[in-house]
């Protein structure tokens, strides 16, 4: 294992624009449990109470645990750093994130190529939340300025009975690149899930292809997805929502909004609902365009260009929802 | 004047008819002018004229600001050049804290924080409880046009136009508003306000009467308050309502010579 002060600082700094406290990520700082890779070399793990965080190196990545023993309640989120400070190469992540009953945790993870161009980093994971957890995962991704990176995640997640679940993706901050990401949830009896993606394509060079799918296996099981994306000069997005209701008394929401801004930018969004039960709920909106005009009279009569009123309700939109 | 219409006509969007016709008034520095009249007479339609909405474009006339003319200036150069306006029901722009929001039209990028708070302040807020939250459905009609006043205020312009300000809000909060727009006022601006009601105008010191399109008369507002009464025949309500300070305008007789003999 590497020694943590080898660590680029240039990733780290990367955090600070999703308004994350560098620190928090260094071992011997902050309180949480961390795992730091570099490029696909595990740099530092540290564990606490209740915390297991295990890693070990393959040929273009790492295999991770990270177990949350039962009963373990922690403020302070466990930090995941997938960084990678080259311009081009493969990152393969292959995480296992297990709770175990009665836990409550957040996991705070960060995909950081600040000098992306050509890179790929794809992940695999599973989650398997246990019964009446609360459950927050937030993952940020930061692609740098120039092309972006090939980005292909996929997650599987199964919640138990009476969890809450929430899932924040960002993906809001420099160049996205090509990025396709597939995540699925399984929901079980009396669980809720709350799924919030938030993603921006700048460029022409950005292509970003989300689908985030809540399947309602249990009695009363709940979701709502809320997809948010803004695509601009050329930039390219497709935010696909599905819930499905396979159970008595469940009830989903999807919820897609993009904004689309500038010659040659295209915005897709495809709301996909299900329901083969009689007594389940679901329900979908989906709204694209631009901004409505009063809102931007609203900010322009404080002083602003059009473009920065834009600006500010493009930062608006797609603001993180979660704060640790 | 700090303010000026000549002879300013709005079409409708169609062009077919006109929502004010040929008005003109002046607004002095550091007074608050009340805009009164029914609904549907060209109070707000005159006030997005001022700041320069694009479906409220003037067909003739001229407006004058700080004795420069202003008619063909976009939204953003007429902020700049000190004029800005709350709306009556402002927009929730999830996501953006009160402290961005508020923040926005600050010049003095060094003393942002402080003038955020200072001016909650100024529109009762405390600020340690509202600087951190966000523009969304958790914050009531009256918290959202008091962050929306804050705003505005922030900014320090020459004229602030209210329109409505009293829309939605009950008596108790009415009454808070009358002492924050006197607050405003000592900050050395001057205030814009577009109402129908008698007792938030009581708070200016002039107004103007749109009736229908037209601008009936600009004068010192108790004035304008008792030609409005006049012609919508209401002398009851004048004689019952038209009290400034605690102290009655007019006397009753007066009310009466002036419903009779067709004066003013």
């Amino acid at each position: 294992m590497s020694n943590i002060k080898d660590y680029p600082e240039e990733i780290l700094q990367s955090l600070e624009d999703y308004k994350i406290d560098i620190k928090d990520f260094l071992p011997g700082h902050g309180k949480g449990a961390k795992l730091l890779l570099n490029f696909n070399k595990i740099s530092g793990i540290e564990q606490v109470e209740g915390i297991i965080l295990k890693g070990r190196e393959i040929p273009n990545g790492i295999v991770a645990d990270v177990i949350i023993k039962e009963g373990t309640t922690h403020k302070e989120p466990i930090h995941l750093c997938f960084g990678v400070n080259k311009q081009s190469g493969i990152q393969e992540i292959f995480p296992r994130i297990i709770a175990e009953d009665n836990t409550n945790v957040k996991i705070q993870a960060h995909c950081s190529f600040p000098n992306a161009d050509g890179l790929i980093h794809k992940m695999f994971g599973h989650f398997y939340i246990g019964k009446n957890c609360n459950f927050i995962y937030n993952e940020t991704h930061y692609h740098g300025e120039k092309s972006g990176a090939l980005v292909a995640p996929v997650g599987y997640m199964y919640v138990g009975e009476n969890s809450i679940f929430e899932n924040n993706f960002n993906l809001t901050k420099g160049t996205p690149g090509k990025v396709k990401i597939l995540i699925d949830i399984y929901a079980m009896k009396n669980s809720v899930i709350r799924s919030n993606i938030r993603a921006f394509g700048k460029n022409k060079n950005d292509s970003i292809r989300i689908r985030d799918s809540v399947f309602l296996e249990g009695e009363h099981a709940s979701s709502v997805i809320k997809m948010k994306a803004a695509a601009k000069d050329g930039g390219e997005v497709l935010m696909y929502g599905v819930t499905e209701g396979n159970a008595p008394h469940c009830n989903g929401h999807v919820e897609c909004s993009e904004i689309v801004l500038g010659q040659g930018s295209i915005c897709r969004a495809r709301p996909f609902i299900r329901a083969i039960d009689p007594t389940s709920s679901v329900s979908h909106e989906a709204s694209l365009g631009r901004f409505p005009q009063k809102w931007l009279d609203e900010l322009m009569a404080k002083g602003l260009s059009e473009e920065q009123a834009t600006d500010i309700l493009i930062e608006a939109m797609l603001q993180e929802e979660t704060k640790l | 004047m700090l303010l000026e219409l000549e002879n300013v006509t709005i079409p409708t969007l169609d062009q077919k008819c006109t929502i004010v016709n040929n008005v003109s008034f002046g607004i002095k520095e550091g007074s608050i002018h009340a805009i009164i009249g029914p609904n549907g007479s060209g109070k707000s339609t005159l006030a997005y004229a001022i700041m320069g909405l694009s479906n409220y474009k003037p067909s003739q006339g001229r407006i004058i600001f700080n004795n420069l003319e202003i008619t063909g200036m976009s939204i953003t150069e007429r902020a700049k050049s000190g004029i800005t306006l709350a709306w009556q029901e402002p927009a929730r722009i999830e996501g953006l804290s009160v402290r961005k929001y508020i923040s926005l039209g600050i010049k003095d990028k060094e003393n942002i924080e402080r003038r955020v708070r200072e001016t909650l302040e100024i529109v009762n807020l405390p600020p340690d409880k509202y600087i951190n939250r966000f523009i969304d459905d958790t914050l009531s009609g009256g918290e959202r046009k008091r962050i929306e006043l804050a705003a505005v205020v922030a900014m320090r312009p020459k004229l602030i136009i209210l329109d409505e300000p009293d829309s939605g809000l009950d008596v108790i909060i009415v009454e808070d508003f009358l002492t924050i727009f006197n607050k405003i006022k000592e900050l050395d601006m001057t205030i814009l306000l577009i109402t129908h009601r008698e007792d938030i105008g009581m708070v200016a010191d002039y107004g103007t009467l749109m009736w229908y399109g037209d601008a009936l008369m600009t004068d010192e507002f108790p004035k304008v308050m008792l030609k409005y009464c006049k012609k919508a025949g209401l002398k009851e309500f004048c004689k019952r309502a038209l009290f400034k300070n605690g102290e009655r305008c007019f006397s009753e007789d007066y009310i009466d010579k002036i419903f009779e003999e067709g004066d003013l």
